[in-house]
């Protein structure tokens, strides 16, 4: 029966072989979107991928880069490690230069594995914040903020648009996992600097279920509540908010916070929340418009329509950007065939890239993997997020001091 | 025909103790180890790295739970926590300068120590009830190293394995890793097909049968069922440190959720409780179907077999996979075991189907 399977097996590699021997065209560029169709990130995938193909099909119709066109290599991994190095291991042989599982489990468990294969690992929005830091990671782009900088980037907010943070009382609302506590000292770190008063509460995973929590922050009664949470728990989590007496305008999330969650809540009754935002929403700008006109009118978005343009699938579109902005550095300076490695130092070279104005210039350079950490606070008007503040970033030095912390414990094998 | 029993008289207990008594079933035992051993020449790394040695390792887990669940009859719903507990230590014990053999036995230790505390629940309750004490288990250990910054490795809750060697050989390269794996698979084996003829493995099986009984005829249930514990607790911890150090090569605290628990459990019940063969079937079953399906399913999008939106294209496989599990189980209620040992049965006697087998 052992051999059974191993036939199996056998086959279906017999398969693959067969399948991609005939799709084979040597001047495609593959990036492997690599990510959790079915699991626990199904609140952003599907919108996320959605962006990302979109993009690269915008990419593809005005003629490529140099003629180089893309192709994705989309599986699902179901947030499962083992799934997922399978996955890695199938896209790398493949061809693949740059992989992008959108699951922090995944990526954590591929960090050895891209540094020695020398592949390029995006990690928008999660995985490792230290992999920032360039020198220890060469080949891990977080690429946009990291939760330690959109911490920061909410509390310097209070400080400047809410009245300042000193004697405050500031609740920190989190689902109880590493991803919920990853912000904690900065905050602590804030909180002493600033003078403000910090107290942290955790609820339990999926976060369906929050109220023995609320009752907590209830009598802490804070002057503000920062939550974070991603998927189901965040509109619970502005529900029990609301219904604790905390005033919708003094709630403020992390970037996982979307049209849906705020329809979820009730389109007014979320009205005044806040969240940190990575990447600008809607289609007005230059890149979403060409993407309406040469992807979607022709019909060959890559899902449904009236996805264009939301929080996540614009997040997506932003990813590409940027790794296709570093992939044409790279094949203008390197020239061809792109490797990993040549990828690396293309992004790398990244100046003041906005996407066209649908993101904050981001600037990469060997040390500095998180292009700066800048983003804004929007708000839920009742229809939509509307910016409330222009690009920035704050902090940078507590930041930083955490990325080096944490860097220095990885090159010490933690 | 092939399993020609003519001729295969057993004149002393130890031929008729083996435990394969028939020369084709050696055979086949024979041949099998030489393909896994032989691996690495004729797999490609994708189908060694990807499949072959997360499978071996899956199916020592498997096969350590089946030793509890299956032979010994105590349900246990938190196992990937016992195999967390293995695979923590096994990477503190190391970074503190332990050789890594002792860190192994270690590990097996720490997990059979804290496997047997929640285990003694089993001398009070039993079936569902006991569920619910593992069920416990598996949280506790989850909010211990989530929650304690010095064993779950700080902000990251990523621990890299420092890099070891394994009876003076260094555990680096695809090679060295998968024999590593290989060995504690055919280590596990061996024991567990050791076990389910001793002594020990036949009180076991008392007390799965019947606790009461068992003291009857003079089993201490009390004692074998924390046997038990120990034991596949033990056997866990060690394969949660070889998952860490052969394949994952850095753990986290989502490696060893509720839901790995809950596929250990689904790989020995669709394997077939208690069978050595159905835990390494089983393993296979669980871990690699999905990804071949996903595969097969993805496969067939880009040659522009099938044109569904990118959602439902994700769900196929989970579809087809439950469609499995639920026709396997109507097919053969007691696991893939069961039907390997139908067709051994059925090539036993053939080609006279009517001789009594």
């Amino acid at each position: 029966m052992k051999g059974l399977l191993k036939g199996l097996a056998g086959a279906a590699a017999m398969a693959a072989v067969g399948f991609t021997g005939a799709a084979k065209a040597d001047d495609t560029i593959k990036f492997a979107l690599l990510q959790d169709f079915t699991a626990v990130y199904t609140f952003v995938t599907d919108e996320y991928n959605q962006g990302q193909r979109d993009y690269l099909r915008l990419i593809n119709e005005e003629g490529g880069i140099n003629g180089h066109t893309f192709e994705a290599l989309i599986r699902d991994t179901g947030n499962e490690p083992q799934r997922g190095i399978e996955a890695y291991n199938r896209a790398r042989r493949e061809g693949a230069v740059l992989v992008d599982f959108l699951s922090t489990p995944v990526s954590r468990a591929a960090v050895n594995r891209v540094l020695e294969d020398e592949i390029v690992m995006i990690t928008v929005l999660h995985g490792r914040g230290d992999a920032s830091d360039g020198q220890t990671f060469p080949f891990v782009f977080p690429m946009m903020a990291t939760y330690w900088s959109q911490a920061a980037l909410l509390a310097d907010y209070i400080d400047n648009h809410g009245g300042g943070l000193e004697g405050k009382r500031i609740a920190h609302v989190y689902i109880d996992s590493p991803f919920g506590r990853e912000p904690v000292p900065v905050l602590r770190e804030l909180a002493e600097r600033k003078g403000f008063e910090l107290r942290t509460f955790a609820y339990p995973s999926p976060g369906n279920e929050q109220s023995a929590t609320w009752s907590d922050v209830r009598r802490f009664r804070p002057d503000y509540v920062i939550l974070w949470g991603a998927g189901g728990g965040q509109p619970v989590s502005v529900r029990e908010a609301i219904r604790n007496g905390i005033p919708q305008e003094n709630i403020l999330s992390v970037v996982w916070m979307a049209e849906t969650d705020a329809r979820t809540v009730g389109t007014d009754l979320a009205t005044g929340v806040k969240r940190f935002e990575a990447v600008a929403t809607g289609t007005d700008y230059p890149i979403m418009q060409r993407i309406m006109e040469k992807v979607i009118e022709p019909g060959h978005g890559a899902g449904p329509r009236e996805n264009v343009g939301t929080t996540y699938y614009n997040i997506g579109v932003a990813s590409m950007a940027v790794a296709v902005e570093g992939a044409r550095i790279a094949l203008e300076e390197f020239g061809t065939p792109l490797t990993g490695d040549k990828l690396r130092r293309g992004m790398e070279m990244i100046e003041d890239f906005d996407a066209e104005g649908m993101m904050p210039p981001v600037t990469l350079s060997e040390e500095d993997h998180q292009g700066g950490g800048y983003g804004r606070v929007s708000r839920w008007d009742g229809s939509a997020w509307e910016p409330v503040t222009d690009w920035f970033n704050a902090h940078q030095d507590i930041v930083w001091e955490e990325i080096e912390k944490d860097a220095a414990g990885f090159r010490e094998g933690r | 025909m092939f399993y020609r029993q003519s001729g295969v008289h057993h004149t002393r207990y130890q031929t008729a103790r083996r435990l394969w008594p028939l020369p084709t079933d050696q055979r086949i035992v024979w041949l099998l180890l030489a393909l896994a051993v032989a691996a690495p020449f004729y797999m490609s790394d994708l189908y060694l790295t990807s499949y072959m040695l997360p499978w071996l390792i899956w199916s020592a887990a498997a096969l350590s739970l089946t030793l509890l669940m299956g032979i010994a009859g105590q349900l246990h719903f938190g196992f990937a926590a016992v195999m967390a507990i293995g695979a923590y230590t096994s990477i503190h014990l190391t970074r503190a300068g332990v050789p890594f053999e002792l860190a192994l036995i270690g590990a097996g230790l720490m997990s059979a120590v804290i496997g047997c505390i929640f285990g003694a629940a089993a001398l009070r309750v039993k079936g569902l009830y006991l569920v619910m004490a593992t069920l416990a288990m598996q949280y506790l250990v989850d909010w211990t190293i989530i929650n304690v910054p010095a064993i779950s490795g700080g902000a990251q809750a990523t621990l890299s394995t420092p890099s070891v060697s394994l009876l003076f050989v260094p555990l680096r390269g695809d090679t060295a890793l998968y024999y590593g794996a290989l060995l504690w698979a055919v280590i596990v084996t061996l024991l567990v097909l050791n076990i389910k003829r001793t002594s020990f493995g036949r009180a076991l099986v008392a007390v799965r049968d019947k606790d009461f009984a068992a003291a009857v005829i003079g089993v201490n249930p009390f004692k074998y069922k924390l046997l038990a514990f120990f034991t596949s607790s033990f056997l866990g911890g060690v394969s949660g440190a070889v998952l860490a150090f052969c394949y994952y090569q850095a753990v986290t605290p989502e490696q060893f959720g509720f839901n790995v628990s809950i596929q250990l459990v689904a790989m020995v019940l669709v394997g077939g409780l208690g069978s050595v063969i159905g835990a390494f079937l089983g393993a296979g079953f669980v871990l690699l179907v999905p990804i071949i399906l996903t595969n097969v399913v993805a496969y067939a999008a880009v040659a522009g077999w099938l044109t569904v939106s990118s959602n439902l294209l994700a769900h196929i496989p989970l579809m087809v996979y439950g469609g499995l599990i639920i026709g396997f189980i109507l097919f053969e209620p007691l696991g893939l075991a069961k039907i390997y040992d139908n067709i051994r049965k059925y090539f036993l006697v053939w080609p006279f189907r009517h001789t009594q087998s």
